[in-house]
C-alpha cells in the first residue's frame, strides 16, 4: 500500500479502470488498507470488554458433552433394533402386515430425519444470525469503512427468502452514499429496511398477544389457558423469526424459546421497573373489569413481552435507545380488545337482566 | 368561534415559547476554513429538505415531518444579511467559484415548518415552526477574548514575546525598530499625533498581514480586528501598537502626562477593549445557543509542524471562550448560553472515504485538551469530518497491484477529470521528525457543475444539522 500521493489522469490505465464504489463491492476484504491500521490503533474497548468473562470449563466438558449424544444414539439404536425385530416378526406371521408396518416405520424415519435436518438448519441459521449481530455490533463501535456492506447484503439476502422487501431495499439504496462509513451505513439500514420489518413485527406481536388475551379471557378452563399460551406463543415466534430471515421450526424453536425465556427473566427485571408505573395505573382498570379479563390481559402482556424478546434476538442490528419497541403501545391494544369483549358481554347481560326485570313487572 | 381561535393561537404561542423553538447558531473558523461555503450549504440543505427529503440523518426529515422552509428577514436589523442567493449563484454559475470569504459578521434566518412528533405535544398543536438563525463571523474576532483580561502594559509584554519568535522576526524587524524609536513622552497637537500614530500602526498591521499571508499562521497577541477590521476599517481606535521598549515597560506610567502619546495609545487600547470587544462578546455569548467551529485540517497537514503547533494553540485559545468556568471573570461579564459545540474538519471531500476517520481522529487529537475543558462545563461537544459542498466522488482503482481508494474530481487549473490519492492521513499527532517525513498532498478540485434545483452535494451535513438543531423539532 503506497503512502505517497498519486494522481491518475484520463490517459492513465488506472483512471479508466476505476470503478464506482457503490456498484461494485470492491472492499470485500480491505486487509492492509490504511483503515485496518487506524482501527487497530484505536483502543477497542467494547471488544476487549466482550472478551472478559468466564472461561468455558473445557477440561471436563467432553465427558459431559458425551452424555446426550451417546444416550440418544443408544436409544435410536435400541429402537431400530427393536423395530427391525418387530417388523421381521410381523413378516413371518403375514407378509402384508409386515410390509405395511415396514412402510410406516420407514415413513417415520424419513420424516423424522427431515424434521431433524430442518431443525439443524434452523439452528444453524440462528447461529449465523447471532454471528451477524456480533459483527454488526462490532462495526457500529469501530471507525471502519467498507466492511459493513457485505454483511448487510447477506442479511438482506436472508430476509428476502421469506419477505418481500424490495421497496424498503430501494429506500436503503437511495439513501446510502459512497462516503458513508460502516457505522452510518448500518444506521441507515436499521432506519429503512429493519424499521419496516419492525413495524410488521409489532403488528404480529400485537395481533397474537391481543388474540391470546381475548381467548384466555373467554376460556373457562385453566388447562386450556396454558395450552393456548403455548400454542399462540410458538406460532408467534415462528412468524417473527421468519420475518427477520432466520425461521425457526419445531425443533429449532425449542432452542429459541429457551433463549427467549432466559432473556425475559434477565431483561424482565429492568423492564418491570420501567413498566411498573404504567402497570400500577392500569391495575385499577383491570380490577374493575373482572378477574378473568385481568388474567387475559396478563397473558397478553406476557406474550407481547415474549414477542419483543424474540424481536431482540432475531433483529440483525440491535435496537437503539430511540427505536426500541415499547410494551406500552401493544398493551393498549390488548386492553382495548379485552375491555371491548367484556363490555359487549356485560352490556348483553345487563340488557337481558333488564328484560327479565321488565317482564317481572 | 373567535374566542376559540384566539385561545388556540395563544396556546400555540405559549407552547412555542415554552419549548423555545428559536435556535441561534454561530458559525466560525479561521479564515479559509470554509465558513461561507458552510453557511450557504446549510441554508441550501434546509431549503431543499422538505422537497427532496435527502437528509438521512436529520431525524425530522427522515420521518418526513418537514413541511416547508423559507428564508426570512432577521430581527437584529443592525447585522448585515448573509448574501445567500449571491453565494449560491457563484457556486452554480457557468464558471463556478467559491463564494467570497467572510470579512464581517452576517446573519441569515430560516423558518422551518414541521409536523409535531411528540405524542403529547401533538395533541395540543399539530404543526409548528422552528426559527434557525445562522450567524457567520470571522474566527479571528474570537481571539480577542483574552485581551479583555489584559491591560495595555501586559499586552505589550505579550507582543514582545510574539514578535520576536524566529519565524516572525524577519517580517517585524523593521517596524519593531521604528516602534522602539517612537517618542512616547512627546506632547503633540492631537491631529498631528493621530496622523503619526496612524502611519506607524498601519505599518505594524501591514507587517503582520504580510507575515500571515506567507505562513498562514494565526497569531494570538494581535487584536483580531487588525487582521479583519470588519466595519472598523480606518477607525482611529485601531491605530495603536504595543510598547516594545523593555525599560519603558518597567516604569510606572503614572508620571506620564494625560495627553502624552503613551497615554493616547493606552486610551485607544482601552477604548478598543470596551467599545469593540466587549459588545461583540456580550451579544455573542448571551444570545448564541449552538456553535460550530470549522477547521481546515487539510491545509494544516500540508503545511507542517510549525503551523500545526500554531493552529493548535490558536484553536485552544479559540475554544477557551467556551470553557467559561475556568475564568470566572468571563462568567461575571457575560452569561453564556451555548449548550452544544461542534468542531468540524472541513473539506474532507479531498480525502478518500476510508480515511475520513483518520482525519477526524487527527483533528480530535489536536483539540483534545480544549474539547475536554469545554465538555467539563457541561457543553455537549462533538467532532466530525464534513464537506459542505462536495467536489469529488470516491472511486477505487488499482495501483502497484493493490486496490486503492481515491477521490475523483476535476483538476482546478486544467479542467481535466483526475483521480487523486492524497497519501496516508495520520490518525494521531506527529512528532517533528514524522512531520518532516509526511508526504501528503490534497489537490483542491474545481467545483463540478451543480444544479439549482437540487440540493448541493455534501458529506455529513445532515449529521451536522441534526446535532445543531435536531432536538428543536420535537
Amino acid at each position: 500500500m503506497s503512502d505517497k500521493p498519486v494522481k491518475f489522469y484520463t490517459k492513465d490505465k488506472a483512471h479508466k479502470d476505476a470503478e464506482k464504489l457503490l456498484e461494485d463491492n470492491v472492499l470485500g476484504d480491505s486487509s492492509g488498507s490504511p483503515l485496518t491500521e487506524s482501527s487497530q490503533n484505536k483502543p477497542l474497548l467494547p471488544e476487549s470488554a466482550v472478551k472478559v468473562g468466564f472461561k468455558g470449563n473445557k477440561a471436563k466438558s467432553w465427558l459431559r458433552k458425551l452424555f446426550w449424544p451417546s444416550l440418544s444414539t443408544f436409544i435410536v439404536f435400541a429402537a431400530g433394533y427393536e423395530a427391525y425385530g418387530f417388523v421381521t416378526e410381523l413378516i413371518e406371521t403375514n407378509w402384508l402386515l409386515g410390509a405395511v408396518a415396514g412402510l410406516i416405520a420407514s415413513a417415520v424415519v424419513i420424516s423424522g430425519g427431515f424434521a431433524l435436518f430442518k431443525g439443524w438448519r434452523a439452528r444453524r441459521q440462528f447461529k449465523k444470525r447471532e454471528q451477524q449481530q456480533a459483527t454488526l455490533r462490532r462495526l457500529l463501535s469501530d471507525n471502519s469503512y467498507g466492511k459493513a456492506s457485505q454483511v448487510l447484503e447477506e442479511v438482506t439476502h436472508d430476509i428476502e427468502e421469506y419477505v418481500n422487501v424490495t421497496s424498503l431495499e430501494n429506500d436503503f439504496e437511495k439513501k446510502k452514499q459512497q462516503v458513508h462509513n460502516d457505522h452510518e451505513l448500518i444506521q441507515i439500514y436499521s432506519g429503512t429496511v429493519l424499521k419496516g420489518l419492525d413495524k410488521m413485527a409489532i403488528d404480529i406481536v400485537t395481533k397474537h398477544a391481543s388474540e391470546a388475551a381475548a381467548m384466555v379471557a373467554l376460556s373457562p378452563l385453566a388447562a386450556a389457558d396454558m395450552a393456548l399460551v403455548a400454542w399462540r406463543s410458538s406460532k408467534m415466534i415462528e412468524q417473527l423469526s421468519r420475518l427477520y430471515g432466520c425461521p425457526q421450526t419445531a425443533l429449532g424453536r425449542f432452542e429459541m424459546t429457551k433463549r427467549v425465556f432466559k432473556n425475559m427473566m434477565l431483561a424482565g427485571a429492568s423492564e418491570l421497573v420501567a413498566d411498573a408505573g404504567v402497570e400500577l395505573l392500569g391495575k385499577s382498570l383491570t380490577a374493575t373489569i373482572s378477574a378473568k379479563a385481568a388474567q387475559g390481559i396478563g397473558v397478553g402482556v406476557l406474550i407481547a413481552r415474549m414477542g419483543l424478546q424474540t424481536m431482540h434476538l432475531c433483529r440483525p442490528v440491535p435496537f437503539g435507545q430511540e427505536n426500541k419497541p415499547r410494551l406500552g403501545q401493544i398493551r393498549k391494544s390488548i386492553y382495548q380488545k379485552v375491555a371491548g369483549l367484556v363490555k359487549t358481554a356485560s352490556t348483553g347481560k345487563s340488557d337481558k337482566s333488564n328484560d327479565t326485570i321488565e317482564k317481572k313487572k | 368561534m373567535d374566542l376559540i381561535d384566539k385561545v388556540k393561537t395563544k396556546s400555540n404561542e405559549l407552547i412555542d415559547r415554552g419549548l423555545n423553538r428559536n435556535v441561534r447558531i454561530a458559525v466560525t473558523g479561521l479564515s479559509g476554513a470554509g465558513k461561507t461555503a458552510f453557511t450557504t450549504s446549510m441554508i441550501n440543505q434546509l431549503l431543499q429538505a422538505p422537497i427532496e427529503e435527502h437528509l438521512t440523518f436529520f431525524s425530522v426529515n427522515a420521518q418526513s415531518r418537514m413541511q416547508a422552509c423559507k428564508l426570512t428577514q432577521h430581527q437584529e436589523l443592525h447585522i448585515p444579511s448573509f448574501d445567500y442567493s449571491g453565494a449560491l449563484t457563484h457556486l452554480i454559475s457557468d464558471s463556478p467559484q467559491w463564494p467570497e470569504s467572510t470579512r464581517n459578521v452576517s446573519q441569515a434566518q430560516i423558518k422551518c415548518r414541521f409536523r409535531v412528533g411528540h405524542r403529547w405535544i401533538k395533541k395540543l398543536q399539530s404543526d409548528s415552526a422552528v426559527t434557525v438563525e445562522i450567524v457567520d463571523y470571522p474566527g479571528e474576532w474570537l481571539l480577542d477574548l483574552p485581551l479583555l483580561a489584559m491591560d495595555y502594559k501586559s499586552w505589550s509584554k505579550a507582543c514582545i514575546k510574539y514578535l520576536n519568535s524566529e519565524r516572525r522576526k524577519q517580517y517585524t524587524e523593521g517596524i519593531q525598530n521604528k516602534i522602539r524609536a517612537f517618542d512616547y513622552k512627546s506632547l503633540q497637537d492631537e491631529t498631528a499625533l493621530a496622523k503619526e500614530l496612524k502611519g506607524v500602526a498601519n505599518e505594524y498591521r501591514a507587517s503582520l498581514s504580510s507575515y500571515r499571508n506567507d505562513y498562514n499562521d494565526y497569531g494570538l497577541a494581535l487584536p483580531g480586528r487588525f487582521i479583519l477590521p470588519g466595519a472598523l476599517a480606518d477607525a482611529p481606535t485601531l491605530d495603536f501598537f504595543p510598547v516594545l521598549n523593555e525599560d519603558l515597560l518597567s516604569l510606572d506610567w503614572e508620571q506620564f502626562e494625560q495627553n502624552s502619546s503613551l497615554k493616547v495609545l493606552e486610551k485607544r487600547f482601552n477604548y478598543y477593549k470596551e467599545k469593540v470587544i466587549k459588545p461583540f462578546f456580550e451579544e455573542y455569548f448571551t444570545k448564541v445557543d449552538r456553535q460550530i467551529v470549522l477547521i481546515d485540517t487539510c491545509s494544516v497537514l500540508e503545511s507542517g509542524y510549525e503551523s500545526y503547533q500554531d493552529l493548535k494553540d490558536t484553536v485552544e485559545r479559540l475554544l477557551e471562550g467556551f470553557s467559561y468556568g475556568r475564568s470566572n471573570w468571563l462568567k461575571r461579564l457575560f452569561s453564556p448560553s451555548i449548550d452544544k459545540l461542534m468542531i468540524a474538519t472541513t473539506k474532507v471531500d479531498l480525502v478518500p472515504p476510508d480515511q475520513h476517520s483518520a482525519m477526524e481522529s487527527f483533528m480530535q487529537k489536536m483539540v483534545a485538551q480544549a474539547k475536554n475543558n469545554v465538555g467539563y462545563e457541561g457543553v455537549e461537544v462533538e467532532t466530525m469530518a464534513i464537506s459542505a459542498v462536495a467536489t469529488s466522488e470516491p472511486v477505487a482503482t488499482e495501483h502497484e497491484g493493490e486496490k486503492l481508494l481515491c477521490v475523483k474530481g476535476i483538476e482546478e487549473h486544467s479542467g481535466e477529470s483526475v483521480i487523486h490519492y492524497p497519501g496516508r492521513v495520520p490518525s494521531k499527532g506527529l512528532s517533528r521528525q514524522e512531520w518532516n517525513d509526511l508526504d501528503i498532498d490534497f489537490a483542491p478540485f474545481a467545483i463540478p457543475e451543480l444544479s439549482e434545483d437540487e440540493a448541493l452535494p455534501h458529506i455529513r451535513m445532515d449529521k451536522v444539522i441534526e446535532f445543531l438543531i435536531g432536538d428543536k423539532f420535537i
